[in-house]
């Protein structure tokens, strides 16, 4: 049986709704959705409201700033992640009162804390995406 | 509270059926599903022109078909006049219970068969949208152990986690797979609380004994109304006493405690039903796709308080002679995972032990179980779906 190829790294397809989010990527901007009438963000992106059921949303660029809430570190890597065992996948809870999901660099496994404050960065994943991880924030 | 549409135990269970759960068998959903349908047709003495309703858990495997049920009766030569597909994962076999129930109440039909059946460790079909593309599978995330070792490591931060009540739990359900003949053969044997703190890391702090792993299997019941049951003469009846279900607990807060899950609606409002406190619950079957799902199950429910669950599965003895009998046959942990139809491994090793056909690990005349389901695994949260059956016989 032959074995097959290794699967690459999987790259986000835009969305009518998301394409904000990545186009401020590329800017090295963290965008998030912003609902006037309930005066909160959400995250992930979606094309409703979840306080309010209304599509009237807003896109702001954040802060890109935030604490760890939990992490964990990987040791079996999913697709594309082979060469970077083992990884920290963070839940960042950002300033702006959302939760969300990304690696952790810039930090060794063991050096990374509930808590810790982070900021964002921006690897290049394409031509069309760059896409968000954390580091430390020292300040 | 809402009213408890099953205390009148107005209809029951009167079989079970479960195939062996193995790994990477090469056969298909369907082929399993009429494994376990010809253990309860020959359960019954039904044929399948007898079956008038039939319940299914949407399988991995088979999922790309949108008419998956359509397809899966007319393989078994079933004429339904109620089918229903539930498509909320672990907790699909439970949930299809009070479909079940609800569908016979009404006289939609009078003889259900509910199959889960499910081969994703040699078909998988799935394919996820709305978030999973662009912010889920990129990030790296190993998938349900990633969240669960998000959940895990928030956990340890708020609460004082003895990994060794989890060791304990693990080495209790091994107990039980010992004794189970479908159990996957290569976990027929037993293990030590240090083998499972010495377990490799999968996704800190969650180590590989704490995780299922991915089977083939299938498993089914046959219930109908309680008069009816009597009539064509099944003696041996397990009753669906008091059900409570949610899906997407506190989904709309942006910043939740991920550590609360829909157990703390749940388990409450289907204890509250049945008029029962957890003391009263004779053994427990929940559905563990993680060591730490049944300890949060353990405090949310109620049978210990918050942040005392690992101590409480550390100091009880949960054997099937013990205070709390929890997951007497091995779980799915300890049993291997067949997929979607996991959810009716716990629920169908409950109603073997109200039967009293459990065999070597059968607990001593239980009058009822708390069963639990489990579904989907969302965003930075516990999990998708929660749901509790108090089962009496």
């Amino acid at each position: 049986m032959n074995k097959p190829a290794p699967k690459p790294r999987p790259v986000p397809r835009p969305t009518e709704n998301t394409r904000f989010f990545w186009d401020a990527a590329r800017r090295g901007r963290l965008a998030l959705q912003y609902d006037p009438d309930a005066g909160r963000y959400q995250f992930w992106p979606r094309a409703i409201s979840t306080a309010t059921g209304r599509r009237n949303l807003e896109w702001r660029e954040a802060s890109g700033r935030g604490m760890v809430y939990s992490y964990t570190v990987t040791h079996v890597p999913t697709a594309g992640f082979e060469d970077r065992t083992p990884y920290i996948v963070g839940l960042i809870e950002l300033d702006e009162k959302v939760r969300i999901i990304g690696n952790i660099v810039g930090v060794a496994p063991g050096d990374v804390a509930i808590g810790m404050r982070v900021r964002v960065v921006f690897e290049t994943l394409s031509d069309d995406i760059d896409y968000f991880a954390f580091e430390p924030d020292s300040g | 509270m809402a009213r408890n549409f099953l205390a009148a135990q107005d209809v029951c269970i009167v079989a079970y059926g479960e195939t062996r759960i193995d790994r990477r068998t090469g056969r298909t959903a369907y082929e399993l599903a009429a494994e376990v349908a010809e253990q309860l047709f020959a359960g019954t003495g039904l044929k399948p022109g007898g079956i008038d309703g039939v319940t299914f858990t949407v399988p991995l495997s088979e999922c790309a078909n949108p008419f998956w049920s359509n397809y899966a009766t007319d393989y078994l030569g079933i004429t339904p006049r109620w089918l229903q597909t539930s498509d909320i994962g672990g907790a699909s076999a439970i949930g299809n219970v009070a479909r079940a129930a609800m569908a016979l109440q009404n006289e939609l039909c009078e003889t259900v068969m509910l199959i889960g059946a499910d081969a994703p460790s040699s078909k998988w079909s799935a394919v996820y949208g709305s978030y999973r593309n662009e912010f889920w599978e990129p990030t790296g995330i190993q998938g349900p152990p990633g969240a669960f070792g998000l959940l895990m490591n928030r956990y340890c931060a708020q609460y004082e986690l003895d990994f060794a009540g989890l060791g304990a739990l693990a080495v209790a359900q091994r107990n039980g797979a010992v004794v189970n003949e479908n159990a996957y053969e290569r976990f027929r044997k037993p293990i030590t609380v240090d083998d499972y703190l010495t377990s490799r890391a999968v996704s800190t702090p969650l180590r590989l004994l704490d995780s299922v792993m991915f089977c083939d299997g299938a498993n089914g019941l046959v219930m109908m109304r309680t008069d009816r049951a009597r009539e064509l003469g099944f003696e041996n009846r397990v009753y669906p006493f008091a059900y409570s279900e949610i899906t997407n607990f506190a989904c709309a807060e942006q910043t939740p405690d991920i550590t609360e899950t829909g157990f703390s609606v749940a388990g409450p409002e289907a204890l509250a039903k049945a008029g029962m406190s957890p003391a009263d619950i004779a053994m427990f079957h929940p559905y563990d796709d993680f060591l730490i799902a049944v300890m949060l199950k353990l405090e949310q429910i109620g049978f210990c308080e918050r942040g005392r669950g690992s101590q409480f599965l550390r100091d009880t003895d949960i054997s099937p002679t013990g205070a709390l009998p929890i997951n007497t046959g091995g779980g799915q942990i300890a049993c291997g995972q067949p997929g979607l139809a996991g959810g009716g491994v716990n629920l169908v090793e409950a109603v073997r032990q109200l039967m009293g056909e459990a065999g070597e690990r059968q607990v001593p005349d239980p009058a009822n179980a708390l069963v639990t389901g489990i579904g989907v695994i969302p965003y930075g949260r516990s999990w998708g779906s929660s749901n509790a059956l108090v089962l009496v016989n």
